[in-house]
């Protein structure tokens, strides 16, 4: 099995953990990657359509180009790019116009034919879990887990969960967590926001929000919360601190990265999955996996 | 069917204080959770206090929650609700203020913040003769858009509400769409400035919960994407947010990717001292786990030429 | 005490036309309205409201319809003005927003809707009324004129002869308050929830027909009651526009067969034909909306598949709707002159609270919004120059005093084991069986003896909330009790008029009596009953 890789820019940026980890997760279960180096940021929602949607149809093309679908390691990668390939596909009209307009000079043309899909709905749709259990090497027994999937990776609901037999991927992390050996520490806000968008327009609301979700994964006694968004990650990892300040409550909760949490299961060391570059002290984690090893 | 409702209850005139009734009542296959309350205040107990005007789909006004899901009391089968148990559970809406029962504060949680978008449409005073020519197309768009029947779904669904009960919510920013979207309105400018007011369209997440519950179909998240992206062509007038989507936006201009580092930097404002200090503390702890990206240290990706390209003719495209 | 030179009682399309009329015209104003006016049944109407706007359409062409559909009842120079104004009024609900459907030159498309000659139904796909509504709302937030949403008006307060306010309970307050004002806009909607099951909402209960009647005013033509035929008649009655019977749509019995010979006709003809087709055998009958396509049904009858589906549980885009005639609106009302003026000073009356005879014995599908926009705005502006020179009048002293003892009594006993609602289902039964479609004699004079039980046992109802707080029941038990008023009203009316005439069917007198019965019925109460009189149709020929 083999993607063209869109590692998305916060991978190596403010989650420089998540790249790494990624990558040899990837390699450990045999899906090989062929990296898209000159692709653009998907505008992360924050540029308009008029200009994200060019931008994200030349990604497209690219791959086509390759035969490969996409893989992205961000559910706000994947939502923004699943959005704009719903909009590039639905509306064939739609698509000419963008090819005419902005890719035609490059003597690109996307046809519609790219599909783009998280490593999370890859391991359930592509991979197997028939195959992934027999990857695993040290399933994570009496490590308490909450799932946070970033809101792109579950809506809306014509771009990311089309048919009834896809609205599975609502679950997909309570079911890994599960799969992995981990117990499940079951949250009601693990499909909301975690805050980040608005960061910059009401911080107060953001670190609200990253408060609310971590403090309720620590009410249900989880040991960490694993997120598929690296967005998410530097909401409920990084500003956890500023969150606490905020509230005026202690959280502590340790925040695994998709990958990170699949590479303990597959038997890589928490240092293998640069775990220390998380501002939330992930000591608990590694305490408990190494007594599993 | 012998169905037991367990009811929400709330009496401002005594303490005040949550509880729950039973009722025991006798309904036929096609009763809906309505004829169920209403058979209940008619014949059991006459203190119970709900809502409920069209009684068939049109007007919103009994929303509530049935076994925790929120919908409509006049369009909700019984049948529905009880193949596990014959018992109902009914509560108002999540993060509202109740007033007495299952009757809650509309006017706090929508039609206050609705009346705060202006929600009328600025007429041109001096057109006489005919009507407006209009493509049916806009039109449509608008005529979708009022299909809303002020349900306040998509309120109940919003992620921000919880935390911050002042947010307009998505109910009153798609009332906002409506006039932004009208060619007829004549209030210009002022219409985006309306929707960027603090706790507007910037507040949102985006998060697409209330496309998601509403019930038509309306979209809302889309039509915030919407204000926002018309906002973001004609100048966005909040200035933080103004600072954040042109340093991003300048950043994957230039170099096809975000510069993480320069975008904290510039969305505070780079003569912001305050603002700047404020980031330290964060910077700090990031660089001590050597993870804080180096602002403006930031490599241009091949391929950066045509995105720019690209992004230029966007641009003048949306002017 | 609240006052003010006008008050408007009602949310729907006509209150808040009136409203933004008499504000308009420079005079204080608030509106009172017991659910928000979102809410309000104006909201249900779908087809759409006529103006017309055609090239090959003109005001008299408009006017004969109007007429026609009235079945000689109607007051002719009050339709003819009104097919005249309706074009500015539908015109400047253009301007002030409504995305009316456009044409392909992008005019304001025009649809051919019931027994219109024409085409000349301008609509916003199914949901006109609901759209409409929305914006009548939007302009009358943007004069920010006071809103009472919530509040129930209990009693209009009459002073000598001339009406002075009203008093009102605040559902979320608690409180009986007066408003005092130099004239009232009565705007409250029909009463075809009397009959059960309706189209209508469970709001649509008479209040302000029986608010005025019992403060001295007289009703008009009580008898009209127009039945729909496309109802889904199940649980409260879903209605399904009449607009898709000239899109395609067929009414067809238990074969599958056709059961009309012409679409172009008035709500009662094809009501009529549909009860001679059950009795002739046709089964049960449904409407087929296949014939429409899907596509089309998509993208003009939206609403319809989605409530079809929600409330009815039927696709209709595969299988007929099972369908019958079933109460709708009343042509009747408080009666008043072209301008929306009642018997009694000060007090005004528009919508479909009101008959000033534009109706006459069968309203033209399409005319009630156009109604609520051109008599609202009139009724404003006559209202705010009554106002102007109406002498300030004392709220008279012991009226808040004589509510609240009326209310205490209701409230303060224990629960009397008959309820509100109990009689209200045997009064909607009793009203579809005997003053129904069709009605006679001795059906008539029956009903009139049940309703007089009724009303007794209605006199006794004594309730265990004492609260005023949202007090739902209480609220109920006071429209019932308006009901009750006005059934016996109807079935006065229509016991008097021993003719058939548009929408008011005598199986013992099927025939039009020209010589007798080319008047308007007018019931008054004369020491505390209802007394029936004729009136005389104006305008000549």
């Amino acid at each position: 099995m083999k993607y063209a890789f869109y590692p998305g820019c916060v991978s190596r940026g403010g989650c420089p953990e998540l790249y790494p980890s990624a990558v040899k997760v990837s390699a450990k279960l045999g899906i090989e990657l062929e990296e898209m180096k000159d692709v653009a940021c998907t505008g992360a929602g924050v540029l308009p359509q008029d200009i994200s949607d060019p931008i994200n149809a030349r990604t497209f093309a690219k791959a086509e180009q390759l035969g490969l679908p996409i893989m992205t390691i961000c559910s706000t990668c994947q939502g923004v790019m699943a959005q704009a390939n719903y909009r590039l596909t639905s509306e064939p009209e739609y698509r000419a116009k963008i090819n005419r307009e902005y890719l035609a000079d490059e003597g690109l043309e996307y046809k519609g034919t790219t599909e783009v899909k998280h490593l999370l709905w890859i391991l359930f749709e592509d991979y197997g879990l028939d195959r992934l259990k027999s990857q695993i090497q040290r399933p994570l027994k009496g490590l308490r887990v909450s799932p946070f999937y970033g809101c792109f990776l579950r809506r809306p609901p014509e771009a990311i969960t089309p048919t009834k037999e896809l609205s599975r991927r609502k679950n997909y992390l309570d079911e890994l967590i599960e799969i992995l050996g981990a117990e499940l520490a079951d949250i009601s806000g693990k499909g909301k926001c975690c805050g980040f968008p608005i960061l910059s327009a009401n911080e107060e609301n953001s670190l609200a929000m990253a408060a609310k979700h971590t403090g309720e994964a620590k009410e249900k006694g989880a040991d960490c919360m694993v997120t598929p968004c690296p967005l998410c990650h530097l909401n409920l990892d990084g500003n956890q601190p500023r969150a606490e300040a905020q509230e005026g409550k202690e959280i502590g909760l340790p925040i695994l990265h998709l990958p990170q949490f699949l590479g303990l299961a597959l038997g890589f060391e928490p240092g293998e999955m640069s775990l220390k570059r998380h501002i939330v002290s992930t000591q608990t984690v590694e305490s408990k996996v190494s007594m599993l090893a | 069917m012998q169905i037991t409702f367990k009811v929400y209850r709330k009496d401002p005139e005594k303490d005040g204080k949550p509880g729950r009734s039973n009722y025991s009542v006798e309904l036929d296959e096609e009763a809906t959770v309505l004829d169920g309350l209403l058979k209940i205040r008619d014949e059991m107990d006459d203190t119970l206090a709900f809502r409920a005007s069209c009684a068939r789909g049109y007007c919103g006004e009994c929303t509530m929650r049935v076994n925790y899901k929120a919908c409509f009391a006049c369009t909700a089968k019984v049948s529905a609700f009880t193949k596990k148990s014959p018992e109902i559970l009914l509560d108002p809406l999540r993060n509202i203020p109740v007033i007495k029962d299952l009757v809650f504060d509309w006017d706090a949680f929508m039609w206050n913040k609705i009346t705060a978008v202006k929600p009328w449409l600025e007429p041109d005073e001096s057109s006489t003769n005919g009507e407006n020519l209009l493509p049916d197309s806009t039109m449509a768009d608008l005529r979708k858009v009022m299909s809303c029947y002020y349900c306040g779904l998509c309120d109940e669904g919003c992620t921000v509400l919880p935390v911050d009960f002042d947010f307009l919510g998505p109910a009153a920013l798609t009332k906002a769409y409506r006039f932004v979207f009208d060619p007829r309105d004549k209030a210009g400018r002022e219409r985006l400035k309306i929707a960027e007011k603090p706790k507007g369209i910037w507040d949102c997440v985006h998060c697409f919960e209330a496309s998601e519950h509403c019930p038509r179909g309306i979209a809302p998240t889309e039509r915030i994407i919407s204000i926002r992206d018309k906002a973001f062509k004609v100048g966005i007038t909040n200035e933080k947010v103004a600072r954040h989507h042109t340093s991003f936006a300048a950043s994957v201009k230039e170099s096809g990717w975000l510069d993480e580092g320069r975008l904290a930097l510039e969305s505070e404002g780079l003569t912001n001292i305050k603002g700047l200090m404020k980031l330290l503390p964060t910077a700090a702890r990031a660089m001590a786990r050597g993870k804080a990206p180096i602002p403006y240290l930031h490599p241009k990706r091949p391929g950066a030429e045509q995105i720019k390209k690209i992004f230029e003719k966007g641009e003048r495209e949306k002017k | 005490m609240q006052a003010f030179d006008v008050l408007v009682i009602g949310g729907g399309a006509s209150g808040l036309r009136a409203a933004i009329a008499v504000k308009g015209a420079g005079a204080s104003v608030a509106l009172i309205t017991k659910v928000h006016p979102l809410r309000t049944n104006s909201g249900l109407a779908q087809g759409g409201l006529n103006a017309p706007l055609g090239k090959d359409d003109s005001a008299e062409k408009f006017a004969e319809d109007t007429l026609a559909a009235g079945d000689d009842l109607c007051e002719r120079d009050i339709v003819r003005a009104f097919a005249q104004e309706a074009s500015r009024d539908v015109i400047w609900l253009e301007h002030v927003g409504v995305p009316f459907n456009r044409s392909a030159e992008g005019r304001i498309d025009l649809r051919q809707f019931g027994s219109n000659s024409r085409s000349r139904t301008c609509y916003t796909d199914d949901r006109t009324g609901h759209i409409v509504l929305q914006v009548l709302h939007e302009q009358f937030e943007r004069l920010q004129i006071p809103s009472f949403e919530e509040w129930f008006v209990t009693s209009l307060a009459v002073d000598g002869s001339a009406c002075v306010g009203a008093v009102a309970l605040g559902l979320r307050s608690g409180k009986l308050e007066p408003f005092t004002a130099r004239a009232v806009i009565l705007a409250t909607g029909g009463f075809s929830r009397m009959y059960l099951p309706s189209t209508v909402s469970l709001g649509t209960t008479g209040d302000g027909q029986n608010l005025a009647f019992t403060a001295g005013a007289r009703l008009m033509d009580m008898e009209m009651i127009q039945f729909h035929p496309t109802v889904f008649p199940k649980g409260q009655g879903l209605l399904i526009s009449e607009a898709t019977l000239r899109e395609g749509a067929e009414i067809i019995n238990e074969k599958g067969e056709p059961v009309l010979e012409s679409k172009a006709l008035t709500r009662e003809k094809i009501c009529l034909a549909m009860r001679q087709a059950t009795q002739n055998g046709s089964g049960a009958l449904s409407l087929d909306l296949r014939r429409i396509g899907k596509e089309k049904l998509a993208s003009r009858f939206p609403q319809t598949l989605e409530l079809a589906k929600t409330v009815a549980g039927i696709d209709v885009t595969k299988e007929p709707i099972p369908i019958r005639p079933v109460a709708h609106r009343p042509m009747g009302g408080i009666e008043t002159d072209a301008d929306g003026a009642t018997s009694v000073p000060g007090m005004f009356a528009v919508g479909e609270c009101a008959c000033s005879g534009l109706n006459g014995a069968g309203r033209l599908a399409g005319n009630t919004l156009t109604e609520a926009l051109v008599f609202g705005r009139k009724v404003g502006e006559t209202a705010t120059r009554h106002a102007k020179g109406a002498p300030v009048k004392g709220f008279p002293g012991s009226k808040l005093s004589d509510e609240e003892k009326r209310l205490a009594a209701l409230t303060s006993g224990n629960f009397s084991g008959d309820s509100a609602g109990k009689i209200h289902s045997e009064l909607g039964q009793l009203m579809n069986d005997k003053v129904g479609l069709v009605r006679d004699g001795a059906g008539l004079r029956e009903a009139l003896e049940r309703i007089q039980s009724l009303k007794e046992r209605h006199r006794k109802i004594k309730l265990s909330n004492s609260s005023r707080i949202y007090n739902y029941a209480l609220t109920s038990a006071l429209e019932l009790g308006s009901m009750l008023n006005l059934a016996e009203a109807v079935a006065l009316a229509a016991q008097a008029r021993s003719e058939s005439r548009g929408a008011h069917r005598r199986a013992d007198f099927p025939e039009r009596d020209d010589q007798n019965w080319r008047c308007h019925t007018v019931v008054s109460l004369a020491q505390g009953s209802p007394q029936v009189e004729k009136k005389p149709v104006a305008g000549g020929a």
